[in-house]
């Protein structure tokens, strides 16, 4: 199905927005129990240092924890989501669709790392319910020294 | 090469990779939405999320890849790393209901330094219906 997206859409793809954390050992700590991961190296600075990786390194996926900016609540939709998603579609219900993730390397505690977010994509589908619109976010991150920690490819659906 | 605990150069194409079983909780959604910093109201909200058409509050996507890396790295231990992931979202998973997350690797491509497999991945729900499917492909090297 052919769909025009309306105008402000079309000039919202292919912005980027910027924004560098310094991650703490306390984040990936944080992270791991989130994600129900009990690995020592990634929370037991003694064990860490004593492993090949000679600290604390992040779950292979953390730099999730660094994907969405800090927007405050009266920069979000009414639903919340996140501000990388808030496109002008005429669609309100957002749920994730899947993710493209690549890994050059873990996270460390200390790591200073430069996010940029980029809206690749809308496109529609025909869905079972109705149109859909897929919302494609492009996220890579780098650490200080301009190398390349991890690059997503995030797709997201919206539906009216 | 020497490999820890497991013996890359006797492995069999597919090789099943034991599976993972997770049940996520409310807890835990909520610790990985406060450590995403995601305020998306269909992870914490169950009656936003009944508003629209949800069965409860569902497991984040991100979430969700982190369990078919949990099924890898569970499976290489430290003698690998991930190199990437792919996953989609088939079906919402809620929780209290036990996600199982199982895997086959598919290809083994040996390298001078390092080796690589590519792995698929599937994750159902309690009832057998899939919630996910996942391909990844990890990197196996000789870290001593």
């Amino acid at each position: 199905m052919n769909v025009t997206l309306p105008e402000a859409v079309q000039r919202a793809i292919g912005v980027t927005r910027k924004r560098r954390f310094e991650v703490t050992a306390r984040d990936i700590n944080r992270f791991a129990q989130a994600i129900g991961e009990t690995n020592p190296i990634h929370c037991d600075p003694d064990h860490a240092r004593n492993s090949r990786y000679g600290g604390i390194v992040a779950p292979p996926l953390f730099c999730q924890a660094l994907t969405y900016e800090d927007a405050s609540p009266e920069q979000l939709l009414a639903d919340g989501s996140p501000l990388e998603i808030s496109v002008p579609v005429p669609a309100v219900r957002a749920v994730g669709g899947g993710s493209e993730y690549t890994i050059h390397r873990l996270v460390r505690a200390g790591d200073v790392i430069e996010i940029k977010s980029t809206l690749k994509d809308v496109y529609t589908k025909q869905g079972r319910s109705g149109l859909l619109y897929m919302i494609v976010v492009e996220t890579s991150f780098t650490d200080a020294d301009n190398l390349p920690v991890a690059l997503e490819l995030a797709t997201y659906i919206k539906r009216a | 090469m020497s490999r820890i605990g497991i013996d890359w150069s006797d492995l069999s194409l597919p090789t099943v990779l034991p599976e993972l079983v997770v049940t996520p909780t409310h807890t835990q959604i909520f610790m990985f939405s406060a450590a995403t910093w995601n305020r998306h109201h269909i992870h914490y909200s169950r009656d936003a999320a009944i508003a629209e058409g949800l069965q409860d509050i569902v497991v984040q996507r991100a979430l969700i890849g982190n369990y078919f890396v949990r099924l890898l790295t569970n499976w290489m231990g430290d003698a690998g790393e991930v190199k990437n992931i792919s996953w989609k979202v088939l079906g919402s998973a809620v929780p209290n209901r036990k996600l199982r997350c199982e895997g086959v690797v598919t290809a083994y491509e040996p390298g001078v330094d390092s080796d690589n497999l590519a792995c698929e991945m599937t994750m159902t729900n309690d009832v057998g219906e899939t919630v996910a499917t996942a391909r990844g492909t990890v990197c196996i090297r000789d870290f001593s």
